[in-house]
């Protein structure tokens, strides 16, 4: 995986509301901010990358570039190899569909023929120990529900590479032994895992690498240790 | 044939993403099982009799009017609902959006594939509106896959600007299915063109709607050919809606994260 000089550039009109390009020639304009200026980074196979730093210091957009959900309006994002993802607070699941019915739409969505997503309903509902919620709304759902389903299905797309969001952060005890033993033989195969999130001990326990960012930039590359002493170091001052 | 295999897979592929965004888009949209199907039948039957009551109170009878209705009605309600869809259909997903990477130019097609099995249901009403008034079946029912391609193809042209307004202006949603709720009434749609002035036939065919409807009734009722400019008119307008914002959407979709983030 490796990104050279990304930018993310957000455009807001005069309510602050983001708009993009196109509507900023229509609309007056309300400034712009750089989520993201000149990210260059390289992440190799088994490695496990940590991201550090503030709210609002580029972290979810820098996974979010990485997952290719959002593009580069600078530089380049190339990634190689399957991506399995959990972004957002709602861990990627429609509320207004079943686990079922997710398993089903996310399944495809991810690579899956129909019938190959089909076939991991079953296994899918075992995994995420919903039981008979499975077949309810999501809408009914915890968020730590939201993420083991969510969880359980990405596991069974077999990602090469896993971008997690915070979203470990809603799982309980059981489920985070699970994810932690989960991203260990990922990273023995030879795939990529970057994380980011405000428990810094998970993190620690799995990441071979941490980079800390601020306003949009990495400023930090190194051990886990170091990088978080860096960011601990200046919040202190 | 591997080269033909190779060629295939990757519109298998996009269909299978479209089939699976629009069965999703059922499911929450229309809800599960049998309901979805009475739904489907009931509101058209509903639309066509409120408006078949305001023809009868204004003495405006004429000739099977349910049928006639029905002619106006049923290819609407394709174009109505596939925009009202689709204006939302992209700030719905947002949740698979700011997740995962897809291909998002299959979002207003899935919309029209949603609101096609709504107007596939709707046609029940012909039938039995024919078989109430007594009207055919003729010959001219061999045209009804030209004037359903022609509603189909204005639907998914009208799909791509929709998505982008409802995208843009969220808060014009409402409006913009009024407008498109007044081009029906500014359209031959409760009463046939043959009984309107001449004065307002001359600009009411520049409504897109105007020969599509009027294609239907040739089908369905009058028993003979629509004419060309009936299928030509609406299927070029869904084209240049396409010509014009297929590109300007595929311009926005990178930035669509952006737009819906919870960021």
């Amino acid at each position: 995986m490796r990104a050279e000089g990304v930018g993310i550039h957000y455009l807001f009109d005069r309510q602050q509301r983001t708009v993009s390009p196109t509507v900023a020639h229509i609309r007056r304009p309300g400034g712009d901010n750089w989520a993201l200026a000149d990210v260059s980074l390289e992440i190799g196979t088994g490695e496990a990358v940590a991201l550090l730093g503030p709210s609002g210091s580029g972290k979810s957009t820098l996974l979010r570039t990485i997952a290719h959900v959002l593009e580069p309006d600078t530089g380049t994002m190339v990634t190689e190899g399957r991506l399995g993802s959990l972004l957002s607070i709602q861990a990627g699941v429609m509320a207004m569909l079943t686990g079922r019915e997710n398993t089903m739409l996310l399944g495809v969505l991810s690579g899956m023929t129909p019938k190959q997503a089909r076939a991991q309903m079953d296994e899918v509902k075992r995994r995420s120990g919903l039981d008979k919620h499975y077949e309810r709304l999501v809408a009914s759902y915890s968020q730590g529900m939201r993420a083991r389903l969510g969880l359980s299905i990405m596991e069974r797309t077999d990602p090469q590479i896993l971008l997690l969001d915070e979203i470990h952060e809603a799982l309980d005890h059981e489920f985070r032994d699970h994810l932690e033993n989960y991203v260990n033989d990922l990273l023995a195969a030879g795939g990529i895992v970057v994380a980011t999130g405000h428990d810094h001990p998970m993190l620690e326990r799995f990441s071979t690498r941490a980079l800390l960012l601020e306003k949009g930039r990495v400023v930090a590359d190194g051990e886990f240790s170091e990088v978080q002493a860096d960011y601990l170091g200046e919040r202190t001052g | 044939m591997n080269d033909l295999g190779s060629r295939i897979a990757p519109l298998t592929r996009r269909l299978q993403i479209l089939l699976a965004l629009a069965r999703s888009d059922l499911h929450i949209r229309y809800g599960r099982g049998r309901g979805q199907l009475i739904q489907w039948i009931v509101d058209p039957f509903a639309l066509v009799g409120v408006y078949l009551l305001l023809r009868l109170m204004f003495d405006r009878g004429g000739e099977a009017p349910g049928l006639m209705l029905a002619c106006a009605v049923v290819p609407f309600q394709i174009i109505l609902f596939s925009c009202i869809s689709a204006m939302s259909a992209v700030s719905l997903r947002e949740p698979i959006l700011m997740n995962m990477s897809f291909d998002r130019m299959l979002i207003p097609p899935s919309s029209v594939v949603t609101e096609s099995l709504a107007f596939a249901a709707s046609f029940v009403m012909f039938p039995i509106a024919m078989i109430i008034y007594g009207v055919g079946p003729h010959l001219s029912l061999l045209w009804l896959p030209v004037v359903v391609a022609v509603a189909l193809i204005l639907a998914l042209g009208a799909a791509w600007p929709a998505a982008l307004i409802g995208l843009w202006f969220p808060a014009v949603r409402t409006l913009a299915s009024q407008g498109l709720r007044l081009l029906f009434f500014a359209a031959p749609g409760i009463v046939a063109l043959s009984e309107v002035s001449d004065d307002v036939e001359r600009w009411i065919v520049y409504n897109p709607f105007t020969g599509l409807f009027e294609s239907f009734r040739h089908v369905f009722v009058y028993g003979d050919s629509p004419a060309f400019w009936q299928l030509a008119y609406p299927a070029a307008v869904g084209l240049a809606l396409a010509l014009v914002f297929v590109p300007l959407y595929r311009r926005e979709e990178r930035h669509f994260a952006k737009l819906v983030g919870d960021n």
